[in-house]
């Protein structure tokens, strides 16, 4: 978009970061009393609470029930309140079906399903702020709330977003980025194996920047996974401290 | 309808297939399938075979007031249909979560890489703009929709011609197609889709799978370029895990793949528009590839037969006669008999060595087949529609004598007609000579 | 070389937790248990379920495992004594004896290959819950112990499921749960300020992830007195009371 400049000369960008800096991390796990997990992580502006109950019975129409694996069940919605304008539906419309569908892709992959055949695992990812991000901060938050309720985790998914401005990576994008028009990539990792679980671009980029955006979104993949398993070290150690 | 689930020797026999390398349909493992791309007697009509795989794509317009949020900027839609014409499985009616994802692949991978100038559509800024429409329906599903319904809506979009307006002042006029030359769109770049799939737990990978193939696979990658080697979209997804040098690969192999794509629509464009410039008929009734038999009824033809039949005789002449000429019958029961006695057997070297009981019988066949040749011949001389007889090889008695005791006991003279029948018939000739 | 419990596996020969949580090790097996999961069930577990669906021949029960549990009608106390046949008659009473939303308590008999439950009542100490209160927490809190029926002497009886569900009654309840009568009999006052101690005292210990035992309950019990019901469960007063239960629970063990 004309008139905004992205990355000013000195190398900041709009919000004062640098160019491979990362928002604030910030979440807790286990914030509702309900469900098997919880938890609700905040990436810079952008917040998301997600929901994880299962593995239980099939909902529903009995047939969903695989004989050697679980469903993975995922519902994402966004707040009518978590964007500028008010949104109309909270969920139901093509971009959230499409998003729920890439969280199941994403999980189905990361989650060692085949332990638990015939029965249904519910993962619901709300966004209660947007500011750029959204599948990887709902990413994130599933993630936390899957080691919240237990249950068993080929790794840490962590995602993250990169954009791409002058010739620079641009790591974990805001809203006023993201809407720049520029590419964004959304890469969802297994940080150990350094396996891509999910992978989706938009907007133009030339190939021969592929592999810097995707080391980028590499690093920065590591770096969230390094936060986030300090924070679930840290709550581990609070609630043994009784024991 | 649920599609029939595939069975399991089915699919362990693809995804073996896949681990050797190799295709069911002969292809390599970075091959596309024959890309054919045909156009309408309409504008902005066109129709993508991708092997077996069939899409239609329509692109339409009409004036509308544009979004409050990009007043100058015309809109454009995409709408994919997974209708059950293509594919029982697919339901009718509501949108599959399929049909959802391949949707919003469509829009990002065209129209969030801009590459229609969406700003030409604009007619009045704020009041009135182009919508361009692109309808894309699979006729016939055959794996990688995708990859076609990209091909068919970039082709239909180059393909397309608006009606011409122009403005003065608040005055829109909007001209008809015979009043002026409808103008195409401005296409910048054509973003074309690449789909990977992935066996063996990424181990292996396959470009346009074919539907068995889909159905099998774990996951697929779709990388959408353009010819600059620009990425559009790219889009992992399916419960894979990927390397990231397995993307940079895949990327790789894209774009060569982006390039004949290309200069493929290019091409099927080209064309177009040369058959349009001679008046050529165009359209897709006639780009449909014609497969049926044409004519009804059959000509006579003289076919010239002569040399076989002289190469025929020759074989005959020869041929060296038997040591037994006389073609005696004799019965051995019912419904059983032989024709002679057999033929020296040239197998024996020692011919002072008693025959052997097997060899005697082998002898016997021989005989046998003797009787075979002799009947063939006759068939060969159905052309001439005169009445022939059942001869033996010497020819010398005309008539084929059957010997005494036989429950059948007469003279068989066969027409041409008849003989028609005799190859099917044997049983006719009381002969136990065996259909070879 | 270690072998690979549950909460693990391996990947190119490294042992991998899948879970977060508290490792132990048997010799060489390792384990990762995670501090919040649904029930896993091992033979011999005292659960408490919910009655779900009634079928032909067997009950299916919500024990809030990963699927649903199942009760066979082959593995129930019928009144009549041990050896009756069970009858057609038998399979269209079912819903008599048990129907959907009763809650039971029933022991595990088996396991299925996919993991269910089969359960069964087989003794008088199991069947159907009449009166009380139901505390659901994490089944992690509740240690396998030789008994999980308790009378408590405050005059309350308590049932640790080792499903994280927990049932406090009156103790004098006529019947032991027993069969598929429930005593309907109005509960005195004094006993039902007894169990809402209990439950107040179950839910903070529940709180602060200290487990569950009669000893613990009636610890923490104790230590409510100087408190009102209705604030046990304020976080300075639950605070006091925790801190009073686990010291007599130190002096206890050490």
């Amino acid at each position: 978009m004309a008139g905004v400049e992205l990355l000013s000369d000195q190398g900041y960008r709009v919000d004062g970061r640098r160019a491979s800096e990362l928002r604030r991390v910030q979440c807790r796990l286990g914030v509702l009393g309900q469900a098997d997990g919880s938890a609700l992580l905040q990436l810079g502006n952008t917040r998301a609470l997600a929901v994880v109950s299962g593995p239980h019975e099939i909902r529903g129409s009995k047939s969903k029930a695989l004989h050697d694996r679980a469903v993975v069940n995922c519902q994402y919605s966004m707040a009518t309140f978590s964007t500028a304008e008010r949104k109309r539906r909270p969920h139901g419309d093509r971009k959230s079906i499409e998003m729920s569908l890439h969280l199941r892709q994403t999980f189905e992959t990361a989650i060692l399903t085949q332990l638990f055949p015939r029965s249904q695992i519910d993962i619901f990812v709300q966004i209660l702020k947007s500011d750029g991000g959204n599948y990887c901060v709902c990413v994130n938050a599933a993630t936390m709330a899957l080691v919240d309720a237990g249950i068993p985790l080929q790794d840490y998914v962590c995602a993250c977003s990169v954009g791409f401005v002058d010739e620079t990576p641009l790591v974990d994008v805001c809203y006023a980025e993201e809407a720049a028009g520029g590419p964004v990539m959304a890469v969802a990792l297994l940080p150990r194996s350094e396996q891509v679980a999910f992978l989706s671009l938009d907007s133009r980029l030339h190939e021969d920047h592929l592999s810097g955006v995707m080391k980028a979104a590499t690093v920065a993949c590591r770096d969230l996974h390094a936060v986030l398993s300090r924070i679930v070290k840290e709550t581990l150690q609070e609630a043994t401290a009784g024991e | 309808m649920k599609e029939t689930p595939l069975s399991n020797c089915e699919r362990d026999f693809v995804l073996l297939a896949v681990r050797e390398k190799k295709r069911l349909d002969g292809r390599q493992t970075y091959d596309y399938r024959k890309v054919r791309i045909a156009f309408g007697t309409e504008y902005g009509c066109c129709v993508v075979e991708l092997g077996k795989t069939r899409v239609l794509a329509q692109v339409s317009c009409e004036l509308v007031s544009p979004k409050p949020s990009r007043p100058s900027e015309g809109v454009l839609f995409f709408n994919l249909e997974l209708s059950p014409m293509a594919s029982p499985g697919f339901e009718q009616g509501r949108q599959s979560e399929m049909a959802i994802e391949m949707n919003r692949l469509l829009e990002r991978c065209l129209r969030s890489s801009r590459s229609v100038d969406t700003e030409s559509l604009c007619v009045i800024s704020g009041e009135k703009v182009w919508q361009v429409r692109t309808d894309i329906h699979a006729l016939n599903h055959d794996g990688n929709i995708m990859d076609a319904a990209v091909i068919a809506a970039n082709a239909a979009l180059a393909h397309f011609r608006r009606p011409d307006v122009t403005v003065q002042g608040e005055e829109v006029t909007l001209y008809s197609v015979e009043d002026r030359d409808p103008v195409p769109l401005t296409i910048h770049h054509m973003p074309l889709t690449t789909t990977f799939a992935f066996f063996h737990e990424g181990s292996r990978l396959l470009v346009d799978p074919t539907r068995l193939e889909e159905r099998v696979m774990e996951g697929r990658l779709l990388v959408a370029m353009n010819k600059h080697r620009e990425l559009c979209a790219l889009q992992a997804s399916g419960g894979i895990r990927l390397l990231q040098d397995q993307v940079l690969r895949c990327s790789h192999v894209a774009s060569v793949k982006v390039l004949e794509l290309t200069e493929i629509i290019q091409r099927a464009l080209e064309n177009d528009v040369q058959a349009r410039k001679e008046g050529r008929c165009c359209g897709l009734a006639e780009s449909l590839p014609v497969q049926r038999v044409t004519v009804a009824c059959a000509h006579d033809a003289v076919v010239n037969n002569e040399e076989a039949r002289r190469r025929a005789d020759e074989v005959v002449k020869c041929a060296e006669e038997p040591a037994d000429t006389e073609g005696a019958v004799y019965h051995r029961g019912p419904h059983t008999a032989q024709v002679g006695e057999g033929l020296v057997n040239s197998w024996v070297v020692d011919d002072n060595e008693p025959k052997s009981e097997e060899e005697q019988e082998e002898a016997m066949d021989d005989g046998d087949l003797e009787g075979v040749k002799v009947e063939n011949e006759e068939v060969e001389e159905l052309s001439d529609d005169s009445v022939v007889i059942l001869e033996t090889q010497h020819r010398a008695p005309n008539v084929v004598q059957l010997s005494d005791g036989s429950e059948e006991d007469e003279v068989i003279i066969l027409s041409g007609k008849d003989l028609m029948n005799v190859s099917s018939d044997w049983s006719r000739v009381p002969l136990s000579v065996p259909p070879c | 070389m270690a072998s690979t419990g549950h909460g693990t596996y391996t990947d190119d020969e490294h042992l991998v937790a899948s879970v977060a949580g508290v490792v132990e090790r048997v010799n060489r097996l390792i384990c990762v248990r995670p501090l919040n999961t649904r029930y896993n069930g091992e033979i011999g577990d005292v659960v408490i379920g919910r009655i779900t669906e009634v079928q032909q021949k067997r009950w299916k029960v919500d024990t809030e495992s990963r699927l649903d549990s199942v009760l066979l009608l082959s593995s129930v106390n019928l009144p009549g004594g041990e050896l009756r046949r069970r009858s057609a008659e038998d399979e269209l009473a079912m819903r008599d004896y048990l129907k959907e939303g009763d809650l039971i308590s029933a022991e595990v008999q088996s396991i299925f290959s996919d993991g269910a439950l089969s359960l069964h009542t087989r003794s008088l100490r199991y069947g159907k819950l009449g009166q009380g209160v139901l505390v659901k927490v994490s089944p992690s809190l509740i240690l396998r112990s030789k008994t999980h029926f308790h009378h408590l002497a405050s005059g309350a009886s308590i049932i640790l499921g080792n499903n994280g569900l927990v049932w406090l009654q009156p103790a004098n309840s006529a019947v032991e749960a027993g069969g598929f009568v429930t005593d309907l009999e109005p509960v005195p006052i004094s006993e039902r300020e007894v169990i809402s101690r209990l439950r107040n005292c179950v839910i903070i210990l529940a709180h602060h992830r200290l487990a569950l035992s009669d000893t613990s309950v009636t610890y923490c019990y104790e230590a409510s007195m100087a408190h009102e019901i209705k604030d046990i469960t304020k976080p300075e007063i639950s605070e006091e009371i925790l801190l009073e239960t686990r010291q007599r629970l130190l002096e206890q063990r050490g």
